[in-house]
């Protein structure tokens, strides 16, 4: 087994993160229309500071393969959601990658999830804020998870709940309000602070929506879907992949 | 139906290279005549690609362009000319041409996406970027051929469900209950199929000690290198025009956008055209030639 890992990619995803983003930040606020490309060229920094991370542990197969169906399923899941309209159980599948993997793979499975839907649903100026929007979802539970407040391995219905609660209020504070800016950036100026407040305001119905479709996926499937991937970690001796 | 867009059959990385460039200006130059230029090329590249299928995006984005330019003003106060009061807010002219330029922005960007997605496929996309990212790029390849077997295996999974009396109609509740089963016994099968292709993978050699290579299927070719040298050269017109101010447009208080007038600022409008216009220009090329050489045959 190849362990030796390289270490271009990691110290390129650490420059990348610790110069070239204050320094994207630095250069933009010097320029006059600055929003929607200082956004971008953030985002698609940090995605890529995260692939290169990812790629300086030379992950094994196990790993890889693992991520490839959790995206593949989280893509996949709108299928046995063909007859309900509007149910997105997607960033359910990827917040549970997050807890059961950590949050480097949950961001990984949140940002290759959100991109692969979009080869098969059509490419858009959305793209990669949808990318980093998923991947934040699923960065987040992992952090939580790592910081004991989810369970990977829920007991009670207290540990569900939680899960619960917790996908429905990451997707309305945190990944909506992310997926808004998007169509916020490609309009704005210079705005106040209320109008601001509008153009969220205005995304609060979607994301209800999708956050309660993530919550009722976590109260029903949660439980399920951790378990059966503890069961693979068991049964084919993987250690914490 | 007759392929002639010369320009998806080019190497991968010119590809990328154009749609890159002609995003990022789309973006960056915020001038009504830049943009106009970047709306009618992108939409002429998409009618290129997608012929006779492109009405129905194109009312689609005529829509949201009218809709983000009557919005803008509602948000954005700022400006002298005021046309009317809505809401206690005063509507401006000013935030009514910035709308109307950003509505164009919006179109031009959301085009050479539409076009960036048809030509840049999955497969292009990971022969650029498999050297870079290895380990992301099989990922996401594994992921692209792992969707269509799920969602096939999901409906299988349905219909055998179907048969013993679970059908997964009925209220919106037992819906998502059918859903739920549905999903469980796919995750369940899928994760177990997931250990024997990681073996697999790994009894024939993935992650051994050695250098990978990769394989390559496309090749950069004379055409390639012609293609890149005419992008450079019309990119660096552009830009030169632009840093001399000649795309430069202020909104609020009072509209002023530089005139389209004298050397520099008509080069880079017409380099930029030039620009835009190059897989467009290939494609037609190419059809009077094939049309040309059928007819003497």
């Amino acid at each position: 087994m190849n362990t030796k890992k390289s270490s271009w990619r990691f110290w390129l995803s650490l420059v990348i993160l610790l110069v070239l983003v204050p320094l994207t930040v630095l250069v933009f606020s010097r320029f006059d229309r600055k929003y929607y490309l200082a956004g971008l060229a953030i985002i698609v920094l940090t995605t890529a500071a995260f692939f290169l991370h990812f790629e300086s542990r030379k992950p094994q197969a196990r790993e890889l393969v693992i991520l490839a169906v959790l995206c593949a399923l989280a893509v996949a899941s709108r299928a046995a959601f063909a007859a309900v309209p509007h149910f997105k159980p997607m960033l359910a599948i990827v917040m549970l990658t997050g807890i059961a993997f950590g949050p480097e793979a949950g961001f990984l499975c949140g940002a290759i999830s959100g991109f692969a839907s979009n080869f098969i649903f059509g490419q858009g100026p959305w793209t990669p804020w949808q990318m980093f929007a998923y991947g934040i979802g699923g960065l987040l539970a992992g952090l939580f998870a790592m910081w004991g407040i989810l369970k990977k391995a829920p007991k009670g219905w207290k540990d569900v709940i939680i899960l619960t609660v917790f996908g429905f209020f990451a997707i309305l504070l945190i990944v909506g309000p992310l997926l808004d800016t998007s169509t916020f950036f490609t309009v704005a100026t210079s705005y106040d602070t209320s109008s601001v407040l509008a153009v969220y305001l205005a995304g609060v119905p979607v994301n209800c929506v999708h956050g309660a479709a993530v919550a009722l996926t976590m109260l029903l499937f949660g439980r399920p879907l951790l378990e059966r991937l503890q069961r693979i970690q068991i049964k084919y001796g993987m250690m914490e992949p | 139906m007759q392929d002639y867009d010369v320009f998806s059959r080019c190497h991968p990385a010119v590809n990328f290279l154009f749609f890159a460039a002609a995003i990022v200006l789309t973006v960056v130059l915020f001038h009504p005549a830049y943009l106009l230029v970047s709306l009618l090329c992108g939409g002429a590249y998409y009618a290129v690609l997608r012929r006779a299928r492109c009405g129905r995006t194109f009312g689609f984005l005529l829509i949201a362009m009218v809709l983000v330019a009557a919005v803008n003003p509602l948000f954005n106060t700022l400006g002298e000319t005021t046309l009317f009061t809505l809401f206690g807010r005063p509507y401006t002219w000013q935030a009514l041409c910035y709308g109307g330029c950003a509505g164009m922005m919006f179109a031009a960007v959301s085009l050479w996406f539409l076009c960036g997605g048809i030509v840049m496929t999955s497969d292009k996309f990971t022969s650029l970027f498999g050297a870079v990212i290895p380990a992301i790029s099989l990922v996401l390849v594994m992921v692209l051929r792992l969707i269509p077997g799920y969602w096939r295996k999901g409906k299988q999974i349905a219909g055998a469900r179907k048969c013993i009396g679970r059908s997964g109609a009925g209220t919106r509740k037992e819906k998502i209950q059918g859903g739920m089963d549905v999903l469980m016994a796919l995750s369940g099968w899928a994760l177990e199929g997931s250990v024997v292709t990681a073996d697999s993978m790994r009894c024939r050699g993935y992650g051994a000690p050695g250098k990978r290579t990769s394989f390559q299927i496309y090749r950069f070719t004379g055409r390639d290198r012609f293609i890149t040298a005419l992008i450079a050269v019309t990119l660096a017109a552009a830009i030169y025009a632009a840093a001399g101010g000649s795309a430069r447009a202020a909104f609020i208080p009072a509209v002023s956008v530089a005139e389209v007038a004298g050397f520099r600022p008509i080069l880079g409008l017409a380099a930029y055209a030039a620009l835009l216009l190059i897989p467009t220009f290939y494609s037609i090329r190419e059809a009077i030639l094939w049309h040309s050489l059928r007819s003497k045959i």
